[in-house]
């Protein structure tokens, strides 16, 4: 299954423990709790589960999530 | 290009130790497989040349350090072949960490290094050693990966891809940008506000030190299992793993340091969406998390306090470590924003070379202030490695690896446990440790018979009928005496209502009467309360009307005051109508035997119940403990009201031996003490250490040579007085006991050994005792971590007599002991040694804190008591006016004949102590005042007084004086002062200007240096200078230095020292009459620009024309120090030609040229150590002016605050004056001349004063101070100096 916004989202929530809903898509998420071991855990896990090529630098350099959907090439 | 706040961190912390190699990282990466050395040199070239951030050298520029790109660094490379070796890699091993105690020199660069060492046919080690102040972790990471790729590259015989990297100018315009934002002022507003507290940030050695130029390093494993367990609890709880590490080590330092408030330290990379995710660079910042941690949370709700925590720091992530340290002024005050750092390093490379596997082994993070715990997680399936570096100044290895492996089982039990699970169930001590400190410790079972406290006098009086016992004065008492008198009275309270249960207040002084008394009370079966006649008779009254008792006895009616209980008057008491045979009693070990009223920390004293049993289990053991035999004497002298008194009066009787009583008031007079003790062949007594303090000192002490056993409790016993004890009784053993009323006079004993050090252990428990030191969550603390002191076994009270609520909040369940035991909480701070001895720490109630810092006043005390001319120590914290509390110190002169100076104790306190440990006042006393009981009789101690205009003064008007105000009186340890008190004339010194300079900064944020404080020396004229914005204007460096303008005396002109600066006559101010105005003359180089004069005659004829500027005609008075006196001797002497007259001219031990013309030309190297002298500072091993600033900085000398190039002018002024000094020609000056000569021997033994006779006129007087060249003008010596001086003045005033 490819990648899309609402997956990411329910991702990015998941690893914050907060609800997908709470998270904006156009906002730093490093205002949300977001740090690197929470990034290197989406990278596996959607590396896993969705074959991304995307580096943990190249997430780590725009923390959002309107930034990662362009990164990963999922649709919106 | 300018350095990043970051590398700013950096450099500063390297600048205050120049040669130290702290600042090294360096890591190991091990390569299995096949290396080609040429191959992988050009690779790191490659690399190197991809990384500017790397190629850099750091210069000191006119504008602060600058850093300079190296374009093409020559590669420090260093490859070898260690096969052949029979460890290779040991060998490799001790290669790096020889490399590693490198420093780098930041000026020259490359601030890099590497080495490839072959350590087997497929095996390599790849070493590289960075300064931290151009790379980080991250960088490391990105330096290794982006290596291996271009190295994997090169041997495939391709081409690597593009660099990856991002430039270092990114870097840095990032960070100017971030400076100047909206986000930074956000920034500091947060951690402002998070931090307006300044909490304390405790550590597990309870202290801070400056950092060291090398770490302990203990590394451990934490099992793949556990690993795994940690992870999925961690996501059970929506949290990562080092967020659960850090949680733990928060629950751990909490624990260990008894703080429910922790702040831990977090290295954080600080790249998200950052240009730095792509620059090898040093941009990591450290953050403090501050975490509360109490015995009811769970771990699930403490991991997400860390989680919050964390995430609300993140967003203020840029601001730095050391600005949030210099907004909440810690950095003036030495103080640490963090406690324990936890450093997690997430990134593990899984790097391959061609093929080849690798792993990364870290050998250094860098510089460790406190304690770093590393953390790498492994991608290889080995669980994680934790490494806890320490610094070797807090920590010993030993120390480091206990912490250690308690944290790591702390760690594996955490992985087993629910996290919702309350943090109570947790202990930081290991299995082993609480077997120990619970079990094997306390085993201390011994069975006893059911006795009571007077059933085995009894016995023993029918065994030894007729020997002696009980002495008082010239009287004697058998035992069968003894009995038949105690029977008789014995026999009357039974028919006025004393019996097993009733209380009997006793109210006699120490006599014969008063023994037959207390023995009476407990053969009727009663319970004694004694009364003692000292105490003031509403505390008496009080005791009579809480206790209630069936009577009361006293040896006549008027001793105590009224009350409605019967009175026993024994001088109009008839008892020969009554039997003297033991009265028949129903008396049980659990009837009370005596009750003992304690004042309490809160409120109204309370009466302690003791059981007989508990009683009896204390005699018992000490009897099986010392062997008390017929023929021993023990000296009662200790008041009945103290408990101690308890095993002095019935010890001796149970055994046979006898009892001599000291006269009433005797246990107070050391001189009374020791006769008695050799008149009466007294073998045994006991003193409270204190009094045992005093008793040393009276020299007939010695002669008690006939003591068997001293004993000591009541109060903390110094080291010192044991060591005295051993001086002056050598051979007698001294006995260390502890405890509280609550459990039978003592439950811990301990044997001093004279020539042992540290702290006096209280030492082990007694006879069916059991001790616990537990922390806040009642969990055991392992050895070597403090706690609170619980006391569990036969020898606990019953309870506090009327009072349920308090017996059962001190009087708690055991849960260690058998069930429906209880365990006395003593309120006392202890902690294990690893022997199974408990050290006594001090209260926990009377903890002191002062300005929200935590303060050992024993350490303060040790610090005094360690100099020579001290006899004993105390300190405190008074309050004498309401919400102004301030440490006092009070001394006593030793047996030496030398009286303790309070400057001197002072500045020898500010030598090792922090500065809120110096007491503001020291003051020496030729007694201390002593309690009833002989304690120390804290309330009784004198206030200190200061002289401050305090509260006549006017009012501070506006922030600024306020401010100031209270920075000056907190600097000088004055409680108040007024706004129109001057510095130096309320004791200000040099070495204080500094620091209050410093406080000023950091308090106000405005820019100041010393010099304006001689020119504004009070807080309002300092606040209108800040207010003007004066702070550039700087006359500190003036030739001619204005130390005090105002007054309307002819001023004194003071010519300044070898140096060339006359910052040294400031003590002269608070000494002379505050009318007298004092000017300084300082060399004209100082300011680093110009030529250094050619001749004395030149230079001299220079101050003449710049204190004619205030001065433009006589009379003038003149002084000088060293070279100053010269210069002063030749300013007379112009002035004179020029028809000028010169009233005084005073020469502070200066010698004329023709004494030094053969002496040797001093070289730089002399002219460091003259430097240093100025500064106050003898000189050790510095060896350059680079270790000599080093100095200068690290002892926060007034000197170090000066830009470098004045330092090194002066250097020159130094090597230039001696030249002139030698080449100079005197001419007579007309008159007499004052002469201050520092008499001490010195090397230089030629110099006399004589030699000034053919250039002075009139006399020359002298006076002798005794003391070296440069000890002149310290604040002692200038005391005699100014003596003499303030009187020629005035004489020359009223002229």
């Amino acid at each position: 299954m490819a990648l899309s916004v609402e997956l990411i989202r329910a991702d990015v929530a998941d690893v914050l423990g907060e609800d997908p809903a709470d998270i904006p898509v156009d906002e730093n998420l490093v205002d949300y709790g977001l740090d690197s071991v929470r990034i290197m855990s989406l990278i596996e896990r959607w590396r896993r589960e969705h074959d991304i090529a995307a580096t943990f630098v190249d997430l780590a350099e725009q923390p959002a999530i309107e930034a990662w959907v362009k990164i990963l090439g999922a649709s919106a | 290009m300018r350095l990043t706040a970051a590398q700013s961190g950096m450099w500063f912390a390297q600048a205050l130790d120049p040669g130290s190699p702290a600042q090294n990282t360096a890591e190991c990466l091990e390569i299995h497989g096949p290396v080609d050395p040429s191959l992988f040199a050009r690779t790191l070239r490659q690399v190197v040349s991809e990384a500017d951030a790397l190629r850099v050298r750091i210069i000191e520029g006119a504008d602060g350090p600058q850093q300079l790109e190296v374009v093409e660094p020559t590669l420090p490379l260093k490859v070898r072949d260690l096969r052949a070796a029979s460890d290779p890699d040991a060998e490799a091993r001790a290669w790096m960490r020889e490399d590693l105690a490198t420093p780098f020199d930041l000026a020259a660069g490359p601030l890099f290094a590497h080495a490839l060492f072959r350590v087997g046919d497929e095996r390599w080690l790849w070493y590289q050693r960075v300064h931290h102040i151009v790379m980080d972790g991250f960088g490391y990471s990105l330096l290794a990966r982006r290596t291996a790729e271009v190295y994997t590259a090169l041997a495939a015989g391709e081409e690597p891809g593009e660099s990856p990297f991002g430039r270092l100018a990114d870097l840095v315009a990032e960070d100017t940008a971030y400076r100047a934002s909206e986000t930074y002022e956000t920034d500091r507003r947060f951690w402002d506000g998070a931090f307006a507290d300044r909490p304390d940030a405790p550590n597990l050695a309870g202290r801070t030190a400056l950092p060291s130029r090398t770490f302990h390093r203990r590394s451990a494993r934490l099992s793949p299992e556990a690993t795994a367990r940690l992870r999925e609890s961690a996501s059970s709880m929506r949290a990562t793993w080092p967020e659960v590490l850090v949680a733990a080590q928060a629950l751990y330092v909490s624990r260990a340091t008894g703080s429910a408030e922790v702040v831990l330290g977090l290295p954080m990379m600080g790249r998200m969406g950052s240009v730095a995710l792509r620059v090898p660079g040093m941009v990591m910042n450290v953050l403090p998390l501050r975490l509360t941690v109490t015995p009811q949370a769970t771990f699930a709700e403490l991991t997400r306090q860390v989680v919050l925590g964390i995430r609300a720091a993140r967003r203020h992530q840029r601001y730095r470590y050391e600005d949030i340290r210099r907004d909440l002024g810690l950095l003036g005050e030495g103080r640490s924003l963090v406690g324990p750092l936890v450093n997690v390093m997430p990134f593990d490379y899984g790097l391959t070379f061609a093929g080849a596997r690798t792993e990364a082994h870290n050998l250094s993070a860098g510089p460790v202030d406190d304690l770093t715990v590393n953390v790498y997680d492994r991608a290889d399936g080995s669980g994680l490695r934790i490494d806890y570096d320490g610094n070797p100044a807090l920590y010993e290895p030993d120390e480091l690896g206990a912490h250690q492996a308690r944290f790591m089982e702390l760690l594996e039990r955490i992985a087993e446990t629910e996290p919702h699970t309350p943090l109570a169930e947790h202990t930081i001590a290991r299995h082993a440790e609480l077997t120990l400190v619970v079990d094997e410790f306390n085993a201390t079972a011994h069975p006893v018979p059911p006795t009571t406290l007077i059933g085995p006098i009894e016995g023993q009086t029918v065994r030894t009928p007729d020997a002696t016992a009980l002495v008082f004065g010239d009287q004697d008492l058998t035992y069968a005496e003894l009995n038949a008198r105690a029977n008789r009275l014995a026999h009357h309270l039974v028919e006025i209502g004393v019996h097993p249960g009733a209380l009997a207040a006793v109210a006699v002084p120490r006599s014969l009467d008063l023994v037959i008394t207390l023995l009476a009370v407990l053969k009727a079966g009663g319970a004694y309360l004694p009364l003692d006649p000292d105490y003031p008779a509403d505390r008496l009254a009080y005791m009579l009307q809480d206790a209630g008792p069936a009577c009361v006895i006293a040896d006549r009616a008027d001793r105590v005051p009224a009350s409605g209980v019967p009175l026993v008057a024994l001088d109009s008491l008839d008892t020969t109508p009554y039997g003297t045979y033991d009265p028949p009693r129903a008396l049980t070990p659990h009837h009370p035997a005596y009750v003992i009223y304690t004042s309490g920390s809160t409120g109204r004293p309370k009466g302690v119940v003791v059981p007989h049993a508990a009683i009896d289990n204390r005699l018992r053991w000490m009897q099986a403990e010392y062997e008390l035999a017929p023929g021993d004497r023990v000296l009662q002298k200790t008041p009945s009201g103290f408990d101690v008194s308890v095993w002095e009066f019935f010890w001796a009787l149970r055994v046979g031996a006898t009892l001599v009583v000291a006269e009433p008031g005797g246990h107070k007079d050391p001189a009374y003490l020791a006769r008695v003790i050799r008149e009466q062949d007294v073998t045994v007594c006991h003193f409270v250490p204190s009094m045992l303090q005093v008793f040393l000192s009276e020299p007939a002490a010695a002669g008690c040579k006939g003591l068997r056993h001293v004993f000591c409790s009541g109060e903390a016993l110094p080291r010192e007085t044991v060591r005295e004890f051993g001086r002056v009784l050598d051979g007698v053993p001294l006995h260390n006991l502890y405890g509280p009323t609550e459990a039978a006079v003592d439950v811990t004993y301990h044997p001093c050994a004279t020539d042992a050090t540290g702290p006096v252990p209280i030492g082990k428990p007694v006879w069916n005792t059991r001790l616990y030191v537990l922390d806040a969550a009642l969990q055991p603390c392992p050895p070597g971590v403090q706690g609170e002191l619980y006391l569990a076994g036969t020898q606990l009270a019953a309870e506090y007599l009327g009072r349920p609520e308090l017996t059962a909040a001190r009087f708690v369940a055991d849960p260690y002991g058998p069930p429906g035991t209880r365990m006395y909480r003593t309120g006392d701070l202890a902690r294990w040694t690893e022997h199974g001895e408990i050290e006594y720490l001090g209260r926990t109630d009377h903890q002191v804190k002062l300005r929200g810092l935590r303060i050992e006043l024993g350490e303060i005390e040790a610090e005094l008591a360690a100099d020579a001319a001290v006899g004993a120590a105390s300190v405190l914290v008074r309050e004498d006016r309401p919400g102004d509390q301030r440490l006092v110190g009070y001394v006593t002169p030793s047996d030496t004949g030398s009286v303790p100076d309070p400057e001197e104790l002072r500045a020898r306190l500010a030598g090792t102590l922090p500065d809120y440990m110096v007491p503001g006042a020291i003051l020496v006393l030729d007694d201390f005042p002593l309690s009833p009981n002989g304690k120390l009789d804290r309330r009784a101690l004198p206030a200190p007084s200061f002289e401050g205009s305090g509260d006549g003064g006017r009012v501070p008007s506006g922030h600024r004086e306020e401010t100031l105000t209270r920075l000056f009186a907190e600097i000088l340890g004055v409680p108040q002062l007024g706004v129109d008190d001057a510095f130096f004339d309320l004791g200000g010194t040099s070495l204080l200007a500094a620091r209050l300079v410093s406080r000023v900064r950091d308090t106000l944020g405005a820019e100041l240096t010393i010099g304006t404080l001689f020119q504004a020396q009070t807080p309002a004229a300092l606040a209108a200078h800040l207010d003007a914005d004066h702070s550039e204007a700087d006359h500190a460096l003036d030739v001619l230095l204005p130390l005090r303008a105002g007054g309307d005396r002819t001023p004194l002109f003071a010519f300044h020292p070898a140096g060339g600066m006359s910052w040294c006559y400031s003590g002269l101010l608070s000494r002379l009459d505050p009318g007298q105005p004092v000017y300084g003359l300082q060399a004209r180089g100082l300011h680093g620009e110009g030529e250094l004069p050619s001749t004395m005659e030149e230079m001299a004829a220079e101050y003449v024309e710049a204190l004619r500027a205030v001065r433009p005609h006589g009379p003038y008075r003149l002084l000088g120090w060293s070279v100053g006196g010269v210069l002063a001797h030749t300013v007379a002497v112009l002035l004179q030609e020029a028809g000028e007259e010169v009233e005084l001219l005073a020469l502070l031990d200066a010698y004329p040229s023709d004494q030094w013309r053969d002496a040797a030309v001093p070289e730089e190297a002399d002219a460091l150590g003259a430097l240093l002298r100025m500064a106050g500072y003898d000189r050790t091993d510095e060896l350059t002016r680079e270790d000599v600033l080093a100095t200068l900085q690290r002892e926060g000398s007034a000197l170090a605050g000066l830009p470098d190039r004045t330092l090194t002018a002066v250097l020159d002024i130094v090597v230039n004056n001696a030249r002139l000094m030698r080449e100079h020609d005197h001419r007579p000056f007309e008159g007499d001349a004052l002469f201050f000569t520092a008499a001490a021997p010195r090397a230089e033994d030629w110099l006399t004063r004589e030699a000034w006779a053919p250039y002075v006129s009139g006399s020359i007087s002298n006076h002798d101070v005794d003391c070296l060249h440069p000890e002149l003008t310290q604040p002692r010596r200038l005391d005699e100096v100014c003596a003499v001086l303030a009187a020629r003045l005035k004489e020359l005033d009223h002229a």
